[in-house]
């Protein structure tokens, strides 16, 4: 009952501010930080659905015209990407990893503001871990996709030479570890950035680095796919 | 310590958006001529693979805070609050997809001299059939999660991404056919 008096009282905070109390009943009640979010945003409105398309709109359109924009990268280089089915079937994977990769490093990041754990920012042990955890999953996780591809174009009759299998892992390699280390570095700066403003960085940093994520695994895939191929 | 809860996590819910995404990356390569070929396609298609996520995502986290603030009752979804999440969520998700149509029909007419209207209607159909989909799934899914004692938000994030991806791709075939 404690926590319902205590989401009723985040409900009246000013949806503009971050305020401590979002930090409190995360970590008191386990309640995720999204979902109190969206208390503070939407819980004493009425008239929901004009505060939700208001709110919602802009920051959709301009997620889309971003998304489009990389595609337009991979647009250009279409004859070369669609021959190469392993590219093909690696597209999605890609994509979904590295904006959930977006959007796990800000929100430990922004935890670790909260809980002002970062001092020294450039050489802390947290961050240190962070970055290798991401690190050690990404690649952990993209010999697991790029072996399903190479399994999944050969079962369907794609013939793949051990020069293409080379060039593709390399592809996916360099496009993972490159833009893991941009989004760290986008999400620090940009985190201490909005936390000395007195934001919630979690409100920024994670459409931010999303749609870097998105904009960049289709720039940096279309760029690969010129050098090598 | 590296190997840590939060890495086991981290792993486990990155293997699950993996499988969901080779099974999306396997469709389109099946069926490379029938869509991917179509002129502009990549412009659309991955603001339109993003978009799942992006109302359904904030779909869950609303209906979360309503059923954490008491506002909305587990056991009765036929309210004024959700008929406005709904239709909020659904009319976000034409109008975006919409937008895409309209920027890819305008690349190819630009760059490629093509005029092709049906480059609209695409996204439209698809739109309207994976979000019918996965709207409805985002509500009953979260309502059972927080009846079962969760915080939906913890697990609605990874299942809306992973059934997203597959939804959009089958939408998209569905759509390409009625055309």
């Amino acid at each position: 009952m404690k926590s319902i008096k205590k989401l009723q009282e985040l409900s009246k905070v000013r949806r503009e501010r971050h305020h401590p109390l979002i930090h409190h009943i995360h970590k008191r009640y386990n309640i995720s930080r999204k979902t109190l979010f969206y208390v503070k945003e939407y819980g004493s409105k009425s008239n929901a659905t004009k505060v939700i398309i208001k709110e919602s709109i802009k920051i959709l359109l301009f997620a889309s015209i971003i998304s489009s924009f990389g595609g337009l990268a991979l647009e250009q280089i279409k004859s070369i990407f669609l021959s190469f089915t392993p590219l093909i079937i690696l597209m999605p994977v890609l994509n979904d990893m590295i904006g959930n990769y977006g959007t796990i490093i800000s929100a430990r990041f922004s935890t670790l503001l909260h809980e002002k754990k970062m001092k020294n920012v450039w050489n802390n042990e947290e961050i240190k871990k962070l970055f290798l955890q991401t690190i050690i999953i990404s690649l952990l996780t993209l010999i697991i996709s790029i072996s399903a591809a190479f399994l999944i174009s050969f079962l369907s009759g794609y013939e793949l030479t051990k020069i293409v299998a080379l060039k593709i892992s390399l592809i996916g390699l360099i496009t993972v570890i490159s833009l893991i280390i941009i989004i760290f570095v986008i999400a620090i700066i940009a985190g201490l950035y909005f936390y000395k403003k007195k934001e919630d960085p979690n409100n920024f940093l994670i459409p931010i680095t999303t749609s870097i994520a998105d904009l960049g695994n289709m720039l940096v895939l279309a760029l690969l796919v010129i050098l090598f191929f | 310590m590296l190997f840590d809860s939060s890495f086991k996590e981290i792993f486990s819910a990155q293997i699950v958006s993996l499988i969901a995404g080779l099974f999306a990356g396997t469709l389109l390569a099946i069926y490379t001529d029938k869509l991917l070929l179509l002129p502009g396609i990549l412009l659309l298609l991955p603001g339109f693979l993003e978009l799942r996520g992006n109302i359904s995502g904030s779909f869950a986290s609303r209906l979360s805070s309503g059923l954490f603030l008491k506002v909305i009752h587990p056991n009765k979804l036929n309210t004024k609050i959700i008929h406005s999440n709904l239709f909020a969520s659904f009319f976000l998700a034409i109008v975006i997809c919409l937008v895409l149509g309209v920027i890819t029909f305008l690349f190819d007419y630009f760059f490629m001299g093509i005029v092709m209207v049906k480059i609209i209607l695409l996204p439209l159909i698809a739109g309207v059939i994976a979000n019918g989909i996965e709207i409805t799934l985002t509500l009953f899914s979260t309502v059972y999660f927080f009846k079962k004692g969760h915080d939906p938000n913890n697990i609605m994030g990874p299942l809306i991404t992973s059934t997203g991806d597959i939804t959009s791709i089958i939408s998209l075939f569905i759509a390409l056919a009625i055309i």
